[in-house]
């Protein structure tokens, strides 16, 4: 494991990941872009093993509930205005999670190996103006993974104690996503 | 909470800062993923709230399941919802008599 966001003394933030989790913070952040592009399945090569198991680009719109949850109905009771809405609103939505997306993986293309145990920890570099950014990309992640998971408030899924249940591999990078999102927000606003 | 509509919309409990004249109103639904860190830090950084009101917000919109964080015109709500889908907040508006 990889240790929390910090602050540091330029108003920076960074944190240490093992490689291993800098590539699977990547592979989900493509995902995410794959999905926010066009909201289409696209074609992916076999070679990342993630994209099964996380199926985040697998729907469409608007049927797609990560989609409905990324970008949900304004009006509750008014099919009218929350079509107009929408119309209004959901390409400029698309395009800022889009360039947030993009700046998680600028940062992580730039992780560098730590000092000490430069094999197995990388440090990952936040500037400041970057950090709503990656709070917001890591809530879209967590919204997809949480919503392909079916999660419910005060729920735990029926499946949590099945060992042969491949969402639990999921459930557990859901709860990584939300530590690491949360040490940044305490390291942002301490 | 994403794959179910509310069923129920009763009169909000309006904060006694947000203006009682305002005809319509941004309603921040509570779900089961965005953390309460997020959800706070979300209303004291967009809508300048002090952190105390955005922990009583965040508290309302967990254990009573929404909370109304702004009032006005429709297009300022509009703004607001917009903003906070942009977040990744549920956020609905709606006028106040409803």
């Amino acid at each position: 494991m990889g240790t929390a966001f910090r602050r540091r003394r330029d108003g920076s933030y960074s944190a240490t990941l093992h490689p291993a989790e800098i590539d699977l913070l990547s592979s989900l952040v493509g995902q995410l872009l794959e999905l926010l592009a066009d909201g289409e399945p696209q074609a992916t090569g076999p070679t990342d093993p993630l994209e099964h198991v996380l199926d985040l680009a697998s729907s469409e719109p608007p049927s797609d509930p990560v989609l409905q949850r990324l970008f949900p109905d304004a009006y509750v009771d008014d099919d009218g205005s929350a079509g107009d809405f929408r119309r209004y609103t959901e390409r400029g939505l698309r395009d800022v999670k889009q360039r947030n997306a993009l700046v998680v993986l600028g940062a992580l293309e730039q992780a560098e190996p730590a000092r000490r145990d430069p094999e197995s920890r990388h440090v990952v570099h936040v500037e400041a103006a970057d950090a709503e950014a990656w709070m917001r990309a890591l809530t879209d992640l967590r919204l997809a993974l949480g919503t392909r998971l079916g999660l419910e408030q005060d729920v735990e899924p029926d499946w949590v104690d099945d060992a042969d249940e491949p969402r639990r591999y999921v459930l557990g990078v859901y709860e990584w996503l939300g530590w690491l999102q949360d040490t940044l927000v305490h390291a942002v606003t301490r | 909470m994403t794959t179910a509509a509310p069923v129920e919309l009763d009169e909000p409990d309006v904060d006694e800062a947000v203006a009682p004249q305002s005809p319509w109103i941004t309603i921040v639904w509570n779900d089961p993923i965005n953390l309460m860190s997020y959800v706070t830090y979300v209303f004291t950084s967009y809508f300048g709230y002090s952190k105390a009101k955005a922990e009583k917000l965040m508290l309302d919109v967990h254990h009573k399941g929404k909370a109304v964080v702004s009032a006005g015109s429709r297009e300022e709500m509009e703004r607001d919802v917009e903003a906070m889908h942009g977040y990744g907040l549920w956020a609905t508006l709606q006028r106040t008599d409803d």
